[in-house]
């Protein structure tokens, strides 16, 4: 089981550890070491040294990392939400609800997202609750698309037909036999949402248009490190490096998922 | 034949989206008087009603007329985008060629030798590639390839076309991985398809059964993956610009989103747009010629 | 000596051997059948020697005096290059979709060195195989043919390069009931005119026996008898040879005793079905057109034509499954309402059975809530205890044991599968089973016990079933009447004997030929 999903496991503990650093370290992610500014690595109490204003890079990567797995985690269950509604409601009902509804998510896909995405966070100001409403208003059309392929698919099959002939409500066909049938592989998609999202909200935050200062994420820190990598490359490496291990080990996992449901 | 409509639509809910923002480009570090304030107001046509702007921009679009740029203020928005987009299509249009070259060998390789070491060596690369999003990868590159071992250049369009290396790897990178599974995805799928094994009972050469035989089907999701890949690609210039310092179109987005130049913002989705539904006529006119199947939709 | 000749043949794949102890030989211009269940090893058997499936055959094999017994997989293309053609059993797949028809002739013909052939040549080559405007065909990509038409391009590019062998593997089982007489008549012609020798694969004994000069019964793997087909089949000397040709329904066979059927339960006046085109474009699609038939009580009636004839799609319209856009659909003589507005009373009537037994049955459910899902909405009187006991009875009338109750779908063979889902059409005492094709998907052994099930049911609990399907012989094994469909409308329709001893209609005609 570990051996299988070593990956998922990895990203667990560093969730988890994201999660209790706090409460170890002796330093907060905005405290500044007036003592200790660009402090190299393990000096003192600097497991991973500070930045150029003295914070400690440790507690900014443990909080960084909270926050960007909090906003993937919810701007995907957003999207799972908003996907298996609408793809649902498409597929079961069919016919010219089902085109139209399917056209505008075609529109959509067709839409410089990022650019729109951009847009609203210019518009509606920069919180970060429309940081993960935004993503996941995105981030719902590849489920949507996935779950609605799969409701027709199910619709044809004969047990549904058979269930119509038992006298089985629409309601119950719905919850009892569409969608136990389609839960393994938007439970996959969702896993491959996690990384989508997680790779948005830090491009945004990069640019300095999500997640804003004093809250910090992996975007920024990123951003920090690549302003201030001629100095101090551990700054741009760590968070990168730390990014791209989350994204690599949840692509597995999702990919794994999608190929034993598909 | 969605297209027009389309691209109407995304142009009037971005002018529209645009100006339900508090605040407007004159809202500078210290208040102007209101009589300068009206006066701008009145001399970019801000002071009409909503639908007569929306009117009159988009049959000055039609004239290839993008309006004045608010913040660059000795520009237009279409001279800005003379500049930058000739930059920004250099990089894009060599990041999709690189990938597509990277990514359809690799797939290609990899599915040829399905289920051996290579094949899980590639894949593991393919999939570690998708998840190095460009705003790593190219501060990343720029350390190691620019800062410390000197071999490139880490800012700027210098001579020669050195200075396009590092800017259209980090951006072809995450393409090339998503292609290179898609291709494998697509052949290993295809290869296992009856055709293909009336092609084998054929006694072909196994090349020509996967290049005559195999290949085409297997490359259409690739096709399909051309739309999203393309509107990636656009995104990811935007960092790269901005981390390489290229005076490209996503820089003026960029700048322009932050400074609240509605021409400039508003020109750069349109164009972006128009690219994006381009490319996905594009990719429809592969996917016919890939699998006749589909030509008649 | 024979064309071919296999003597000893195993098979094995991933170490598991799968066929054993098989020897068999094909004569020039004769036909040997294998026939046999899915999974006896018949297609392994065929095709392992010539390098196509994934297994290793050890044994002597010879084909034209050249020793096939090599692990040399040139030497095998070669083989596969110059000596044999293949016909393979999905034609809407077994064609590449991206090359023309010519394309892929042109590339068969010159497989064995053959100079390139002139397009005069290649059109030629598709009149021989009875396609018509053959000029025009070669342009065409195979998506554009039908079924049948595709089927006869894949034979006249298996025979392009002048191939000793002709391998068929079940090569008109997907093709409509009326089409395989004629492709197997083609292979005939082309045998005896090419001295073609031919290795012809089916699960069909009716549609092999009288085109086949040997025939080869193979079960689990191993030869179970072979010999010159008149003989094996009018004397066969093994059990399970006798029990196939027992369970393959024949149109001479004697006729079966069935229930005597009572006053009228179901009759459609003038039903319509009409779908409007996909998409945004317009116009609709009579599925259905001004069908009207009737079944009496304890009645079988059987509903046949070939595939898109629109018997399936009336079938549902009944079952109040699928949509009815004209007529009405009387119960005694009292309309029942189109499918949405049908209340539980009148759902409890009429239960349908479906085709592909795996797919009735939700995979997420137990065989016991899949078989009581009827009693909770149709007898909300029952309580739990009741509608257990009912589930047992219920399974016990299909021959399948207690336990079966707390199975997954997944665990059942599609014998099993299919009682469970018989057992759920039965639970709630409905008069009326819609049967859409309830045997076709199976083996021929199992096919033939589901029908006898079914008979059982007809006669001990006087159950009046539509039968739908596109075999003649398998519905007079349990149906007192026969309607003929095509195009959406009823084109015949008497007793079953009396059609099929005097058939009217063209299609008619076709149906019962092919049986």
């Amino acid at each position: 089981m570990l051996r299988r999903h070593f990956p998922l496991a990895l990203v667990l503990l560093i969730a988890a550890l994201a999660l209790w650093l706090p409460f170890l370290l002796p330093w907060s992610y905005d405290q500044i070491d007036w003592d200790a500014v660009r402090a190299p690595a393990f000096s003192g109490s600097h497991i991973f040294g500070t930045d150029d204003i003295g914070r400690d890079r440790l507690a900014r990567l443990a909080a960084g990392t909270r926050i960007t797995l909090m906003v993937a985690m919810a701007a995907a269950l957003v999207s799972l939400v908003v996907g298996i509604a609408w793809g649902a409601t498409a597929g079961w009902i069919g016919g010219k609800v089902d085109e139209v509804m399917m056209r505008i998510v075609d529109g959509l896909y067709a839409l410089p997202f990022m650019f729109i995405v951009i847009l609203l966070m210019v518009v509606f100001g920069r919180s970060i609750l429309l940081v993960f409403v935004g993503i996941g208003l995105v981030e719902w059309l590849t489920m949507a698309r996935v779950v609605r392929g799969q409701v027709i698919a199910l619709k044809q099959r004969p047990f549904i037909l058979a269930a119509e002939a038992a006298g089985t409500p629409s309601r119950t066909i719905v919850l009892r036999h569409i969608l136990p049938n389609i839960a393994g592989v938007a439970l996959a998609y969702l896993m491959l949402t996690v990384p989508q999202v997680v790779m948005v909200e830090s491009f945004l935050s990069f640019l300095g248009l999500g997640v804003q200062e004093p809250l910090t994420s992996l975007g920024i820190l990123v951003k920090e490190g690549a302003d201030d990598m001629d100095m101090a490359p551990l700054g741009l490496l760590l968070p990168g490096g730390l990014l791209v291990l989350i994204l690599v080990c949840l692509t597995i996992e999702g990919e794994r998922l999608r190929d034993r449901f598909s | 034949m969605t297209a027009i409509p389309t691209l109407l639509v995304i142009i009037l809910a971005s002018f529209f989206l645009m100006r339900l923002a508090p605040g407007g480009p004159f809202d500078g570090e210290r208040p102007l008087d209101p009589a300068t304030q009206a006066a701008l107001q009145q001399a970019y046509g801000l002071d009409r009603p909503l639908w007569e702007q929306a009117w009159l921009y988009i049959s000055r679009l039609v004239q290839g007329d993008f309006g004045p740029s608010l913040v660059y203020r000795d520009f237009t928005v279409s001279e800005l985008i003379a500049q930058g987009l000739p930059i920004s299509l250099t990089l894009g249009g060599l990041a999709i060629v690189l990938a597509l070259m990277i990514g359809v060998t690799a797939g290609l390789f990899a599915a040829v030798r399905a289920g051996q070491a290579a094949d899980k060596t590639i894949m593991m690369l393919a999939t570690v590639a998708t998840a190095l999003p460009t705003f790593v990868t190219g501060p990343a590159l720029a350390l190691f390839f620019g800062l410390w071992l000197g071999l490139l250049p880490v800012s700027g369009t210098g001579q020669g076309a050195a200075w396009l290396i590092m800017p259209v790897v980090a951006l072809a990178l995450p393409v090339s991985g998503a292609i290179a599974k898609l291709t494998r995805a697509g052949l290993a799928s295809v290869l296992k398809q009856d055709h293909i094994r009336t092609a084998r009972a054929r006694g072909l050469p196994e090349t020509k059964i996967l290049f005559k035989h195999g290949l085409r089907p297997a490359l259409v999701p690739v096709a399909s993956y051309l739309g999203p890949a393309a509107a990636g690609l656009l995104t990811g210039a935007v960092v790269v610009e901005t981390v390489f310092g290229l005076p490209g179109l996503g820089r003026y987005f960029v700048q322009g989103a932050l400074n609240r130049d509605y021409p400039l913002v508003l020109g750069v989705v349109t164009l972006y747009a128009a690219l994006i539904i381009l490319f996905n006529l594009f990719a429809d006119l592969i996917y016919g010629w890939l699998d006749p199947r589909m030509r008649e939709g | 000596m024979s064309l071919y000749d296999i003597r000893n043949l195993e098979v094995d794949i991933a170490g598991k051997r799968l066929v054993e102890d098989v020897s068999l030989t094909v004569e020039a211009g004769q036909c040997t059948a294998i026939i046999g269940a899915s999974g006896s090893g018949k297609s392994l058997t065929c095709l392992t020697p010539f390098g196509l499936t994934p297994g290793t055959a050890s044994g002597s094999i010879k084909l034209d005096g050249v020793d096939l017994r090599t692990t040399d997989a040139r030497h095998l293309r070669d083989i596969r290059r110059r000596l044999t053609g293949f016909v393979f059993q999905q034609p809407l797949t077994a064609l590449t979709p991206h090359l023309s028809v010519g394309a892929q002739l042109q590339e068969a013909t010159m497989q064995a060195g053959a100079a390139r052939p002139s397009r005069r040549e290649l059109a030629q080559k598709l009149e021989r195989v009875g396609l018509a405007r053959a000029d025009e065909r070669l342009d065409q990509f195979p998506h554009r043919l039908s079924g049948g038409e595709r089927q006869r391009v894949m034979i006249a590019a298996a025979i392009a390069h002048g191939p000793k062998l002709l391998i068929a593997d079940e090569p008109t089982s997907a093709l409509d009931a009326s089409l395989r007489a004629e492709i197997m008549d083609l292979l005939d012609e082309l045998r005896a005119e090419q001295g073609l020798g031919m290795l012809l694969v089916s699960h069909d004994l009716a549609s092999v026996e009288h085109h086949a000069d040997q025939l080869v019964v193979m079960e689990n793997g191993r030869l179970v008898e072979m010999g010159p087909t008149r003989e094996v089949v009018t004397h066969p000397a093994e059990d399970y040879t006798r029990r196939l040709i027992a369970a393959t329904p024949r149109l001479d066979e004697a006729a079966p005793k069935l229930s005597q059927p009572g006053d009228l339960l179901l009759e459609t006046v003038d039903v319509g079905v009409e779908f409007r085109r996909p998409g945004w474009r317009r116009g609709t699609i009579h599925a259905v057109a001004e069908v009207g038939l009737t079944i009496g009580q304890g009645e079988s009636l059987a509903l046949v034509g070939g595939s898109g004839s629109g018997k399936s799609t009336l079938g549902r319209a009944i079952a109040g499954i699928g949509p009815v856009t004209r007529g009405e659909i009387l119960w005694e003589g009292v309309s029942l309402p189109e499918r949405r507005r049908r209340d539980l009373d009148m759902r409890r009537l009429i239960q349908p059975v479906f085709q592909d037994p795996v797919a009735s049955l939700d995979p997420q459910w137990r065989v016991g809530e899949i078989v009581t899902e009827p009693l909770r909405n149709l007898r909300p009187d029952l309580a739990r205890a009741e509608r257990s006991e009912m589930a047992r009875q219920a399974l016990s009338a299909v021959d399948l044991a207690e336990d079966f109750l707390i199975r997954s779908p997944a665990s059942l063979s599609g014998g099993q599968a299919q009682r469970v889902a018989i057992a759920r059409a039965i639970i709630a005492s409905p008069r009326l089973l819609v049967l859409d094709e309830a045997t076709s998907a199976l083996d021929p052994l199992v096919g033939a016990e589901i029908l006898q099930l079914l008979r059982r049911l007809q006669v001990d609990n006087g159950l009046s079933m539509l039968v739908i399907t596109h075999d003649i012989a398998a519905a007079r094994r349990l149906c007192h009447r026969i309607a003929v469909m095509e195009e959406g409308r009823i084109v015949e329709s008497g007793t079953m004997q009396a059609v099929i001893d005097d058939p009217r209609h063209p299609a008619t005609q076709k149906l019962v030929a092919a049986s």
